[in-house]
């Protein structure tokens, strides 16, 4: 990193002050969807030492991974590569190729049977991650429940909260506000909790989501989360100016691209077995008398 | 006690506010007399007139005077002009040592003959005749001047009096009288004052006390006494506004002390100066203080109100109470009592509109014992009395919001503490070094230490960046964040966010306040202007004010403030200035045209700045004085102007100035000109010679040849190539050689001939001709160049259109529409509603509904979606490896089982994806047989249902749930929200009434139809709702049948009588159908007209007069009455139709037939359409998916319906 570097004076403040993430920048962009910037950040960074710069990789290919650009990360990790990324690999792997996605399943299945390495926090991620997308979602609470790190807990918030299980998320929540009550994840993780239990929450959610957008920057993950919250509030003209705001930070041309690469997106995959399943109960009436 | 001012000098025994101005007077031990702004901190003037102690100083009340009293038994009058002591009166009497500090000083030198020793001081009373004086004889005495009074000599008349008077003989014996004796002191007075409005008296002796006294008319007595001063007490004064009383003694303290308690309050102490003298400023909250070396100007306390600005509010702190302002309604309100218990004022205040708490910071004099309140606003108060809410309070410095539920909190050891909203320590931040926080946006802060301001990460607990700026006071970012203003003393400094310094300004007077515009123009006061600065750096005055006041908000030209009162105040500025500069560095050229045009701001110093700030495209087309446009115009290279104004001033030095720049351009043309103009013919020719224009080359050489210029002649001949030209100049000049050599070189051989001829052999010989000679010929132009040099094509610049458009203000409008019409969104909006086939102005609600299949386009998004096939959805594999040590949690109820639980509503079972009971739903409600119409419904509804949120990258998203009752519907007894609106549905009717006005008829019947089928899937709260959802469905039926009717009708044929006779009657019972009128005036126009053709006069008639009765244009209406008029001349019929207009029918929908009354007939269950008893069963024409005739429970779109 050269000296004059925009951010390297912020790097060697930081490395003064002790107690600070070094990949704070990192991580934060990446949680709050902020992919590029992550990527940005990453490749800025100069780790202190050899497991920082491994978990700055993590962080990288997983920026890739949610850009969906799986053939960088898939190239650039080597099999002499470490074992956490090793785990993202599998999971570039897994979402890349959808014809590769049983061996994966079956393969992953296969370690989680033997004994896991439960400091390998990336591996247990990237492997509840899998059988989530499976929506297999007791083996992912079963994996996540080996890992202690906040982002274990976040997910398995986010599973819970799909299985409509909010009270336990609720406690999974309170571990995490022990740990660090002001850690971004700990703050989504508030918000998607307090969006699943409503009512008065609603606002408290977005705030979460606004702050962090005055925050740092308004990303679609950020504005998407506020939007929900406005539906939920039945504030309609509200959310659709944030999400008009958040149109606006997509380039037509990559909203195509979008449609086109989200057609596992959970929301069409129910919309598109909910019209199966209205054609076939419409088959079930009929009148009386035709003409 | 805050010190504003202090000057270095003599010792200070006698002091003088000016009542207006920023100046005080001090006069000195040794005789000198200072005059001090103690605004500018300058010093104005001295004089030295004097010789010893000046005790007495006094500025008069109104007039530009001062005077002083010396132990020098001198009286010097001052007068001042501007800034300057211009005239110093003197009078030479006897005076006693001491004078008074009164603007008719002289007539106390009478009064003082009762008293037995010295008098120290004597002061007037300021309503009453009465004077106050204090004597070493330890007496304090009052007078009664009334008998003076009487002998007209006003106040106001000093200076016209000053010189006449010349000995004490004026005032006699019986002039001032001795009114009361005040006895109480056993040392010598040294001070004695009276109170502004109460009859109290105060005074202070060497007996190092300072004593009260009350007065009536018949006596005066000793109030109080206040002890503490451990040395003479040298000088007491009321303070003018509060119950506070100020002495300063030789034990080098400045003592405050409450009138009513008669306890001390605050000391201020000095090291090595004794105090002398005190005086307070009659209007503001200043004091003055003389001591040994010197002088003080202070004030007891901040009168700077804690305000804090969110959104359209203001709340401020006033009187103990917590003050609510909102900019628009101006209605004020007291929103919060305070807790009492500091006797300081809150010093500053960070508001959380999140949680609608505020934090309140209180400073005391020793910065440790500092606090802070957090409270929590009441919802709802009476403004009257308010609530007096149970703060929290804690020690430390200031606390500032970090986030909605964290505050930061600097304490008295100067570190950090992150507390939550019980006041709880939630953690401990390291920070650098830091003396004070200010507010940086969610999760930072601004730490300021002795030499800088740092940007703070709260929660990574890092700097993220430093500025260089000393003592910032005050913090004010934009509304936005993306800028930061901050106050020091005597500068500011704006910077981004990244707090990188975009610009600094230094101020010589006090910074005191500023708020960001709309338009991110950073407006500041000082103590005696408003001022703006753009971020760029240019600063300027705005206006000058009075006092100080605290800017809260602007907008537009509107300073909205506190003054010192705490009152809000708004002022007016006119923001023309600022605005032109911002407008000209967004380069928004269209305001400063509009600017320039209606703020008649041009003048000289406007185009001095466009043109030194870069902006002379700008300046040219504002400057009217010719030859400052001429220099402009070059300066941007715009030739056409620069023209335009050289031929007006048509000076030689123009011309030439502008030939090189048009040279430079290309521009020959105008090159030509200037060269004709200055009359410079070699560069003309040779001009023309590159330019290849050999006609004007040759007349060129012919005006040479006129004008004799053999030199130039023979240029343009060279030029030319004109060779017996050559011969010809050379010839007539004497150089007969050269002439023949270039005749004969040039095959000219006559020529050469003749000339050979005229050489005398004798005397001279003729040249060899070179045979290797090479000709000297320029080459003939290919093409003469009559057109200037081709210029890249340069978009004309805002000026050059709008000024040529002058006056054609709609064609400006709409070029500025252009050029601010932003981003891809609003075209792709518009495009969209093109497409929609004209006849919309397409609410997007339309869209909603799934009309897509038979518009297209822009009209559903989702069905151009490339949805791929059947999606197996893997279903949770379950765990069937348990490992005995943790279970996985089961799945939960969600909200959408919870919503069909809930409900009976079909709607809810659809937006909660339960199909198959919402079928059964309306099925068993309204007799849906087809679903078919329903698809687009009930998919567009689901997606409707729920929301998606990203929660981790790259994981499945999660779902949300909007419910209609979600503000108290607890977990079990949530009901979706429904998206559809009877309002929605309502308003889309009026798209179908403009489709049937168009005759777009089948189009029409599909968008009745949607809305019609629409309607079960409503939820209603009341019962006029609900029988609003019955009509709407009524006129849907109604135009559905009739529109049908007449599409059938038109298909049908007319050929024979029977074919035409049936067409009639169809036409007649569309009149029968419930429309608008505007729609039955048509029906009723075709029916009438087919009734006429046909020759049934009578029935004809009936339409035309119902027709009539619509009230119809007037060019239908007399056409109509022409019909009737024609009709009723033969009242017939000619043929039998099956159409009684009398009798009541409903219409059969399917056969087109009327049903008349109490004929049986069969009925929609949701339309309510009237079928022929043989279409029982069948599907119903109107819906297209209900079965007539068949037995349903009934329309259910309210919870009301099932109670």
């Amino acid at each position: 990193i050269c000296a004059t570097c925009p951010g390297s004076s912020v790097v060697n403040m930081a490395a003064q002050q002790g107690d600070v993430d070094e990949l704070f920048d990192v991580k934060n962009a990446y949680y709050i969807g902020s992919y590029q910037q992550c990527i940005n950040e990453a490749q800025k960074v100069k780790p202190s030492s050899p497991e920082k710069e491994i978990e700055r990789d993590m962080f990288l290919y997983r920026a890739y991974i949610a850009q969906r650009k799986y053939a960088v990360v898939l190239d650039d990790i080597k099999a002499n590569s470490p074992p956490e990324l090793q785990a993202v690999k599998m999971f570039a792997e897994y979402l890349s190729s959808e014809s590769k996605r049983d061996v994966i399943v079956a393969d992953l299945d296969k370690k989680m049977a033997k004994s896991v390495d439960a400091a390998n926090t990336t591996f247990l991620l990237m492997a509840a991650s899998i059988y989530y997308h499976e929506m297999n979602t007791d083996a992912a609470i079963r994996t996540l429940h080996q890992g202690e790190s906040l982002e274990c807990m976040a997910m398995t918030i986010q599973v819970l909260l799909s299985l409509d299980r909010v009270d336990l998320a609720r406690k999974e929540l309170k571990k995490m506000q022990e740990q660090d009550e002001d850690a971004t994840l700990t703050q989504l993780a508030t918000a998607w909790v307090n969006i699943a239990v409503g009512g008065e929450k609603l606002q408290d959610a977005y705030y979460i989501f606004q702050e962090m957008s005055d925050k740092y920057s308004s990303t679609l993950l950020l504005l998407n989360g506020q939007a929900a919250c406005y539906m939920a509030q039945n504030k309609w003209e509200e959310a659709e100016g944030v999400l008009q705001e958040a149109l606006d930070k997509v380039t037509s041309r990559y909203l195509s691209q979008l449609k086109d690469a989200h057609r596992a997106h959970p929301f069409l995959k129910d919309y598109l077995a909910k019209e199966n399943e209205f054609d076939r109960l419409a088959l079930q009436y009929a009148p009386t008398a035709t003409a | 006690m805050l010190t504003k001012f202090e000057t270095k000098s003599a010792r200070v025994k006698g002091l003088s506010f000016h009542p207006k101005r920023p100046w005080v007077l001090a006069s000195l031990h040794n005789g000198v007399i200072q005059l001090w702004d103690y605004r500018m901190c300058t010093l104005i003037d001295k004089f030295d007139e004097h010789d010893g102690p000046v005790r007495g100083i006094d500025f008069h009340k109104q007039q530009p005077l001062f005077v002083s009293g010396g132990d020098d038994y001198k009286i010097k009058v001052g007068l001042l002009t501007g800034m300057k002591i211009v005239k110093i009166y003197h009078n030479e009497n006897e005076w006693s040592a001491l004078i008074s500090y009164v603007s008719y000083f002289f007539l106390l030198c009478s009064v003082l003959t009762g008293h037995n020793h010295y008098v120290m001081c004597a002061q007037f009373h300021p309503s009453e005749d009465l004077v106050v004086s204090g004597s070493l004889d330890q007496t304090v005495r009052v007078w009664d001047i009334s008998g003076l009074r009487k002998k007209n000599l006003s106040p106001g008349a000093v200076e016209t009096d000053v010189r006449g008077i010349s000995g004490v003989d004026l005032f006699g014996a019986s002039d001032a009288v001795v009114k009361h004796v005040l006895e109480g002191h056993d040392r010598g007075v040294n001070w004695a004052a009276f109170h502004p409005s109460m009859p109290l008296i105060v005074s202070g002796a060497d007996d190092r006390q300072v004593k009260i006294w009350r007065m009536n008319e018949s006596k005066a007595w000793e109030l109080d006494t206040c002890r503490g001063h451990y040395n003479n007490v040298s000088c007491a004064i009321f303070h003018p506004r509060q119950e506070l009383i100020l002495s300063n003694s030789e034990d080098k303290s400045i003592r405050v002390w409450d009138m009513s308690k008669r306890t001390g309050v605050q000391t201020f102490r000095r090291d090595h100066d004794r105090f002398w003298v005190l005086g307070a400023h009659p209007n503001l909250n200043l004091f003055a203080a003389g001591h040994d070396s010197g002088m003080i100007v202070f004030k007891l306390e901040r009168e700077r109100p804690a305000y804090a600005v969110h959104g359209n509010m203001l709340y401020y702190v006033k009187d103990r109470f917590l003050r609510q302002l909102d900019f628009n309604s101006s209605k004020d309100t007291a929103v919060m009592q305070l807790r009492s218990g500091s006797k300081f004022p809150v010093f500053s205040m960070s508001y959380n509109p999140a949680e609608n708490a505020v934090l309140l910071c209180t400073r005391a004099t020793n910065l440790e014992n500092s606090t802070y309140d957090l409270y929590s606003i009441p919802k709802e108060s009476d403004s009257q009395n308010p609530d007096a809410p149970e703060g929290k309070r804690s020690s430390g410095l200031t606390a500032v919001w970090v986030a909605r539920n964290r505050f930061a909190v600097l304490d008295r050891m100067h570190s950090l503490l992150i507390k939550n909203l019980k006041n709880e320590i939630v953690k401990k931040v390291q920070v650098p070094s830091c003396e004070e926080i200010f507010y940086a946006g969610t999760g930072s802060l601004l730490l300021r230490d002795t030499d800088g301001v740092t940007l703070f990460d709260v929660q990574q607990k890092r700097s993220l960046a430093t500025v260089k700026i000393s003592k910032v006071k005050y913090v004010v970012w934009s509304a936005d964040t993306s800028h930061v203003a901050l106050l020091a003393k005597h500068a500011i400094m704006i910077c981004n966010r990244k707090l990188e310094s975009l610009c600094n300004i230094h101020e010589n007077i006090r910074v005191k306040s500023g708020a960001w515009d709309e338009s991110g123009v950073f407006i500041y006061t000082t103590s005696n202007h408003i001022k703006y600065a753009l971020t760029s750096g240019d600063h300027g005055i705005i206006r000058t004010l009075d006092l100080p006041i605290y800017v809260t908000r602007v907008r537009g030209n509107s300073v909205y403030c506190l003054d010192r009162e705490c009152r809000p105040r708004v002022l007016t500025i006119d923001p023309t200035e600022y605005r032109f500069k911002l407008a000209l560095v967004n380069r928004k050229y269209d305001e400063v045209l509009h600017m320039v045009r209606n703020a008649k701001l041009v003048g000289q110093s406007i185009i001095a700045y466009l043109q030194k700030k870069g902006y002379p495209e700008v300046a040219l087309h504002f400057v009217k004085d010719e030859k400052t446009r001429f220099s402009l115009a070059l300066e941007c290279g715009n030739i056409e102007v620069a023209l335009e104004a050289a031929k007006a001033l048509d000076e030689r030095s123009c011309w030439e100035r502008l030939g090189e720049a048009a040279l430079l351009q290309g521009h020959h043309q105008v090159v030509e000109m200037c060269y004709q103009r200055t009359k410079n013919f070699d560069k003309l020719t040779f001009l023309y010679l590159i330019t290849g224009n050999l006609a004007k080359l040759r007349k060129m050489m012919k005006i040479a040849e006129i004008r004799k210029d053999m030199s130039g002649h023979y240029q343009a001949a060279l030029y030319l190539g004109d060779v017996s030209e050559r011969v010809r100049i050379l010839k007539n000049c004497g150089q007969k050689s050269l002439a023949y050599l270039t005749a004969a070189t040039h095959g000219l051989d006559e020529e050469a001939e003749a000339l050979k001829e005229t050489f005398d052999p004798e005397k001279e010989t003729v040249p060899e001709v070179d045979p290797n000679a090479q000709l000297l010929q320029p080459p003939p132009p290919i093409n003469p160049l009559d057109t200037n040099w081709p210029l890249l094509t340069v978009s004309k610049g805002f000026f050059e259109g709008a000024i040529a458009a002058k006056g054609k203000a709609g064609q400006m409008a709409a070029d500025l529409d252009m050029d601010t019409s932003g981003g891809e969104g609003w075209g792709d909006d518009a495009e969209l509603q093109l497409d929609e086939d004209g006849f919309m102005d397409a609410p997007e609600g339309l869209g909603e509904e799934g009309l897509g299949k038979e518009e297209g386009g822009g009209w559903e998004v989702e069905e151009d979606l490339d949805l791929p096939p059947e999606l197996d959805v893997p279903v949770g594999a379950g765990g069937g490896t348990e490992d005995g040590f943790f279970v996985p949690p089961t799945k939960g109820t969600s909200p959408t089982q919870m919503w069909c639980n809930n409900s009976q509503l079909p709607v809810d079972h659809i937006l909660a994806g339960s199909f198959e009971t919402a079928m059964r739903l309306l099925h068993d409600q309204v007799g849906v047989v087809n679903f078919g119409p329903y698809k687009s419904l009930f998919m567009q509804t689901l997606s409707r249902g729920r929301t998606s949120y990203l929660g981790l990258p790259s994981l499945p998203c999660l779902r949300g749930h909007p419910q209609r009752n979600w503000k108290d519907c607890g977990a079990k007894q949530g009901l979706p929200a429904v998206g559809l609106r009877l309002s929605d549905l309502i308003s889309r009717l009026q798209q179908c009434y403009q489709l049937t006005t168009a005759g777009r008829f089948e189009d029409a019947v599909e968008r009745f139809r949607v809305i019609l089928l629409s309607v079960p899937l409503l939820v209603v709260d009341n019962k006029q709702e609900i029988a609003e959802a019955q009509q709407l469905i009524t006129i849907c039926r109604e135009y559905i049948v009739g529109l049908t009717m007449e599409t059938e009708r038109k298909k049908l044929p007319k050929d024979t009588l029977e074919q035409q006779k049936r067409l009639c009657e169809m036409a007649a019972y569309f009149t029968h159908c419930n429309l608008q009128p505007v729609h039955m005036v048509l029906v009723l126009r075709t029916a009438l007209n087919l009734f006429f053709k046909l020759r049934n006069f009578k029935t004809a008639a009936g339409f035309a007069r119902r027709l009539l009765e619509l009230g119809p244009k007037p060019d239908v209406a007399q056409q109509t009455r022409k019909i009737l008029a024609a009709c009723e001349k033969n009242l017939t019929d000619a043929h039998q139709l099956n159409y009684d207009p009398h009798n009541p029918f409903d219409l059969c929908a399917a056969s087109f037939v009327p049903l008349y009354r109490g004929r049986p007939v069969e009925k929609c269950p949701l339309s309510g359409a009237c079928y022929c008893p043989p279409y029982k069963g069948q599907i119903c024409r109107v819906t297209e998916a209900t079965e007539i005739g068949k037995d349903v429970i009934g329309l259910r779109v309210s919870p009301l319906q099932f109670r």
